[in-house]
């Protein structure tokens, strides 16, 4: 039997550049949203006239049933029967910091899929660095880059990535501050523990994360059979299963849940968990995280397999 | 195999330990190799694969394992000997084996048991008849030939015996035993200590022998008392060993009669010598109660040594004429004399002064020493007990005086011939001046005693110079006259101070030296009761009365010990004899196994002609190794099977993968759970059955009513309540939940804090159990709302009562009702909540019982009444759920009597006061203190 995955060489970032391009000029309603954005950005740095997330006031408005009781302004609502709950402005100068898992368990790429992981998940990275510069956010890499503004963007965060001589696997990302916003691309296949204590110093800090799991089919759905040796590529470690496909639904089962875990764990901090599969389009995930982005407050449900 | 002390039965069966390479390559046989292959989430798939692992290739230790367990299957058949012993040469006609069992050999009789038993399993495996004997039992003893069983049950038999061992006499038996059987084998297990007539012995034993076993013990280390004597200032005691380079310390203990170690002493052997002696120095009180001493560790009769009276306290009869001598005591010529002895011997004195009475009632207490202070003439007949008494052993020392110097001599009684008169040194009419003592001549018994140099002599009575003058005198003046003298009576002694007692002839008497020097004549003195008493039973001989076992402890007397014949020289220790104490508890003899002249001397062994093979006294050491090989092949086959399961997953608790498919959504949920709520996963596991009721009835505040059975009352109550607890939402903070009914019976009541019992005459009386829990409940701090409902059915005749009353009569019957009282118009219930002036219901008029709040003050006119505590009982009949019954409307079920709207508010907020009474106690009344507490700090 042919072997079902392989580990592929890292991509080159200009490559990666080249189609992050093709895939955001793919994706119509993402640009346009990002033109409007644009439009709006261009009269100055300041507000975008429209709630959302930020520290200035922006309106009072009565209070909905079935919002947070935390969210009302009690010192307005003293004033007279109603309750009110206050909207903050959403901030123009919004930092976005984006980062793609560079460890060795990214290269992997199997029959089935079109792209390794890694491919993959730099192209989403720079997409999203693409659609944010578009629009005037000020990117940055964890590690690498402090955030800047730039029309390209881009162009600017492949050229960092391409002269960095090597990556952090783990940066440290207590740098972030509140009221930014991170993208994550990661097939999050360390123990979820680990993952969550690397993350958890986000959600101490206010910030809202973008969770990307980039996943390739042969790893979900796990179609080997007969006697397998497994290497991990990370450690090296190795592994014979006898009859590897009498393994497959148990390895399912835990593959599954530890996604619903972090899927859940994310939903309960607010913040988006997208699965991007690299036999289908960048695009879908694109879509979905800038939705999430756009989007204010309410979260939309999490996992999207 | 040299250098282990291993054999084996069949060693051919050791080339199959060949086989384990073969069974290695068999075990290590490897699988196809497998399809190679990168796979990122190896560390999910090694959480899978732990129970599916299944190792084509066996880990190493389990091939170790393995192959051990088939080398030890190997080794185990192959029958391996630790230790094995050689086989000794007992073959020939016979095998005779003559065992030294006597004092010496108790101590390890058990290893000596053991060799002979090996050679007696030599015997029987080759079929020869054995004679044992043993050379210290009875002379008849039976010495044989026996087969092999015969012997061991004979040798198992036999103990060893706190006796010496008899050699000539039983080899003879054997060597004419053995005339019969030639070119037997002869096993000599000796003791190692020589005995008398041994080389004859041998020489007879071992003539006619084919082959001679000779055993012997490597090191004699008996060690045996042969002497105990109790001397002036201590017991001396003397060990002897047989002669060893090396040096040895051991310890004697001395025992009293009970047992009791009351006493030690230290002996010392220096490298190389055979003797030492040790003292235990007591004080006389004490050593006169050793009943036997024996040395620590030496489990042996030679060790132990009995004493009997020989070593006691000595009774001492004081005879003086003088009968003045009571009212001056100083001047009493028994005085310094009783002073001097009371401290080391019972002092017997006569009742009479007449000496033809007092003599032989001294005599009958059988003293070993009699003291006479200045006794001239003693009656004839006296004289003649007296006399036989010294003769017997008795000691008599008498004191010089006026009357003894006129007295004249007496031949018997006195030491020396003295001469009329006495003579006067010093003195106003005399050159002479009084004379000291000088040294103490060293042939008498006051030798090493230090003179005493101050005392001086005034007046003395003198003795005839004869030939013996000089041996007879025990101490002497600075001019060489005698002053004390002392001689021999057969066995008895007589003793004469030329002086008086007191301290009028010399200063003798109050000085240290007087007490020393009768003390030493009393150690010389025999005490007379113990043996007279032997002598007066039985002509000369005795029972035995206790005996020292082999192992020297002191035993009731054996079926072998015959009586002791004493007085007839020494009697030798033998069978019949063991050592011990002979006689009865009031007077013993000892007869004891060594006396002073023993020596241990070590057993040389004789020129033999035959071969002689030596051996050790030891226990066999050879054991067969087969069964524990074998159990620790079946061990390693356990540990073997163990791990096999434990690599099969077998003991690890994962879902099977049949039931993974249906179990997989559960255990998805219990895995999530166990991520986000792990608190609530420890509460769950002490949960009990009920918990789910019980905290909902104690999340919220709910009212309770009593389910009384009967429909209709039971859903005007609940409608009644919960009418009330929409007004308590509306008018108060307190927002309860759904009220609650409650069967006594059954349910906690503890969660309500007031429960409403409309009393229902119609339904079942309540149980006693019922009532007990609501009386429970009451005293717990629950409050209990009754409500008769029956304002207006008792009619105008107030003597009677309505069935709803007769009822609640009954049930309080069986309750702790406190006294009650209508509410006071000051009681905080009318000030709870609403100001009430009374409580209607659906009536109206009707009181509100509450408990009496009897030590309650209202002093100050305040507007409530101050008090602790919450009525435990209320008590209604103005159909209280009736007034508050509302339908899902919100609109009132039942009319009030008289139908005014204002009488059913004055209901609700009756109901409102009286709930939050229950919630809030005397809150209220210790509300009525703020207008003055405002009214201070405004101050």
């Amino acid at each position: 039997m042919a072997r079902v995955g392989e580990a592929s060489s890292p991509v080159l970032t200009r490559d990666a550049l080249a189609r992050a391009r093709m895939r955001a000029s793919l994706v119509p309603d993402l640009l346009v949203e990002a033109r409007r954005v644009v439009n709006t950005v261009i009269g100055g740095w300041h507000g975008r006239r429209k709630r959302g997330i930020g520290e200035n006031f922006w309106q009072f408005r009565p209070y909905v049933e079935g919002e947070a009781m935390a969210r009302i302004d009690w010192r307005r609502s003293a004033r007279d029967d109603h309750t009110y709950v206050r909207d903050r402005e959403w901030e123009a100068a919004h930092t976005v910091w984006l980062w793609a898992d560079p460890s060795p368990s990214m290269l992997y790429k199997s029959a089935g899929a079109t792209v390794s992981k890694e491919s993959r998940a730099l192209v989403l990275i720079l997409a999203m660095a693409e659609l944010l510069s578009r629009s005037g956010e000020r990117i940055a890499w964890p590690g690498l880059t402090d955030p800047f503004t730039s029309r390209n963007g881009a162009e600017r965060l492949a050229s960092h990535l391409s002269h960095a001589s090597e990556l952090v696997a783990k940066p440290d990302l207590s740098i972030l501050r509140r009221f930014s916003d991170i993208v994550i691309t990661s097939d999050f296949l360390d123990p979820i523990e680990e993952t969550m204590a690397w993350l958890d110093v986000l959600a101490r800090h206010g910030v809202r994360a973008h969770l990307i799991e980039v996943a390739d089919p042969a790893e979900e759905t796990f179609p080997y059979s007969g006697r397998t040796e497994f290497t991990d590529p990370e450690t090296g470690e190795k592994l014979t299963a006898g009859r590897a496909e009498t393994l497959g639904e148990a390895y399912r089962w835990q593959y599954t849940a530890r996604r619903q875990e972090l899927a859940a764990w994310c939903k309960r901090l607010g913040w988006s968990f997208t699965v991007n599969h690299t036999d289908r389009l960048a695009s879908d995930a694109l879509v979905r995280v800038h939705a999430f982005m756009t989007a204010d407050g309410g979260y939309a449900s999490g996992v999207r397999a | 195999m040299s250098w282990l002390p291993l054999s084996f039965g069949f060693p051919a069966i050791l080339w199959g330990l060949l086989a384990l390479p073969v069974i290695w390559w068999l075990l290590r046989l490897t699988p196809p190799k497998p399809q190679m292959e990168v796979f990122p989430p190896l560390k999910i798939l090694a959480r899978v694969m732990k129970k599916e692992e299944t190792p084509h290739q066996s880990p190493w230790w389990l091939t170790l394992l393995r192959l051990l367990m088939a080398a030890l299957i190997v080794l185990a058949l192959a029958e391996p000997v630790f230790n094995p012993r050689e086989k000794l040469p007992t073959g020939g006609a016979a095998l005779a084996l003559v065992v030294d069992n006597g004092w010496a050999s108790a101590p390890d009789w058990d290893r000596r048991v053991a060799t002979a038993e090996r050679l007696i399993a030599d015997a029987a495996s080759t079929g020869v008849p054995v004679l044992l004997a043993f050379t210290a039992e009875k002379p008849n003893a039976e010495i044989g030939p026996f087969d092999a069983e015969a012997a061991r049950d004979k040798l198992r038999a036999t103990e060893p015996r706190p006796v010496p061992v008899d050699r000539p006499a039983v080899y003879a038996r054997v060597a004419a035993a053995l005339e019969t059987l030639p070119g037997a084998s002869v096993a000599v297990l000796a003791d190692g200590l020589a005995s008398e007539g041994d080389e004859a012995a041998f020489g007879n034993l071992l003539g006619g022998a084919a082959n001679v076993v000779w055993a012997v013990p490597e090191r004699l280390s008996a060690i045996g008392l042969t002497a105990a004597e109790n001397e002036v200032d201590g017991f001396r005691i003397s060990a002897v060993r047989a002669a060893d380079p090396t040096m040895r310390q051991v310890t004697a203990g001395a025992f009293d009669d009970k047992g009791r170690r009351i006493a030690d002493a230290t002996l010392t052997f220096g490298a190389g010598e055979a003797e030492a002696t040790g003292r235990l120095q007591v004080p006389f009180e004490l050593r006169n109660d050793f009943s036997s001493i024996a040395i620590d560790g030496e489990p042996q009769a030679g060790a132990v040594r009995v004493l009997d009276e020989n070593s006691k306290r000595r009774r001492v009869g004081l005879l003086s004429q003088s009968e003045a001598d009571r009212a001056q005591p100083l001047l009493s010529p028994l005085y310094y004399i009783r002073r001097a002895l009371e401290p080391f011997a019972d002092l017997v004195e006569p009742s009479s002064p007449d000496l033809a009475e007092a003599i032989p009632q001294l005599l009958e207490q059988k003293p070993a020493m009699i003291v006479m202070a200045d006794v001239g003439t003693i009656p004839e007949t006296a004289r003649a007990q007296l006399v036989e008494w010294v003769q017997n052993g008795g000691t008599l020392v008498r004191f010089a005086g006026s009357k003894l110097a006129a007295a004249g001599n007496d031949e018997e009684l006195l030491p020396v011939r003295l001469r009329v008169g006495e003579r006067s040194l010093g003195g106003t009419l005399s050159w002479t001046e009084p004379q000291p003592v000088t040294e103490f001549p060293p042939t008498g018994p006051f030798s090493d005693l230090a003179p005493p140099n101050e005392v001086t002599v005034t007046r003395q009575v003198l003795a005839e110079p004869t030939a013996d003058i000089v041996e007879r005198t025990w101490a002497n003046l600075a001019d060489g006259t005698p002053l004390v003298t002392g001689a021999k009576r057969e066995q008895g002694t007589v003793v004469l101070f030329h002086i008086t007692p007191e301290a009028t002839w010399s200063s003798l008497p109050i000085s240290g030296s007087f007490v020393e020097m009768l003390r030493r004549i009393v150690q010389l003195s025999r005490n007379q009761g113990a043996a007279a008493a032997g002598a007066e039973g039985q002509a000369g001989s005795l029972a035995p009365y206790r005996m020292i076992a082999a192992n020297g402890a002191l035993v009731p007397p054996t079926p072998d010990a015959r009586p002791l014949a004493v007085g007839a020289g020494k009697v030798p220790v033998t069978i019949e004899n063991p050592p011990g104490l002979y006689g009865t508890e009031e007077g013993v003899f000892a007869h004891n196994l060594l006396d002073a002249e023993t020596v241990l001397a070590p057993l040389v062994r004789p020129r033999i002609e035959a071969p002689v093979t030596e051996m050790r006294y030891a226990f066999d050491e050879s054991r067969n190794l087969k069964g524990p090989l074998v159990a620790a092949a079946l061990l390693l086959m356990v540990l073997d099977t163990l791990a096999v399961f434990w690599m099969g997953g077998m003991f690890t608790r994962r879902p099977k993968p049949a039931a993974r498919t249906s179990g997989s959504v559960a255990a998805l949920l219990v895995a999530v759970m166990a991520v986000f709520a792990p608190a609530g996963q420890a509460d769950a596991q002490d949960a009990k059955p009920g918990d789910a009721e019980a905290i909902e009835a104690i999340s919220t505040t709910r009212l309770a009513y009593v389910l009384t059975g009967d429909a209709g009352v039971d859903s005007i109550s609940r409608a009644g309540l919960a009418g009330l607890s929409r007004f308590l939402v509306e008018k108060t903070a307190l927002e309860p939940g759904q009220p609650a009914g409650v069967d006594i019976a059954a349910d906690e009541l503890s969660f309500y804090p007031i429960i409403y019992w409309p009393i229902d005459p119609n339904a079942a009386m309540p149980t006693e159990a019922a009532i007990a829990r609501i009386d429970a409940y009451m005293q717990q701090g629950g409050t209990v709302l009754f409500d008769t409902r029956d304002q207006f059915s008792t009619g105008l005749d107030s003597g009677s009562a309505s069935p709803a009353n007769e009822r609640l009569r009954e049930i309080l019957g069986n309750l702790n009702v406190p006294p009650l009282e209508p509410v006071p118009p000051d009681h905080v219930l009318t000030k709870a909540f609403f100001i009430l002036p009374e409580f209607p219901g659906r009536f109206n008029g009707g009181p509100l019982w509450v408990e009496a709040s009897l030590e309650a003050q209202n002093t100050d006119n305040r507007p409530v009444r101050t008090g602790d505590g919450v009525t435990p009982i209320m008590i209604t009949a103005n159909d209280f759920a009736g007034a508050w019954a509302v339908d899902a409307n919100g609109d009132a079920m039942l009319p009030t009597v008289p139908a005014d709207p204002m009488q059913r508010a004055y209901a609700l907020r009756a109901g409102v006061n009286i709930v939050m009474y229950m919630l809030t106690g005397n809150y209220k009344s210790d509300q009525v203190h703020v207008p003055i507490l405002l009214e201070r700090l405004g101050q």
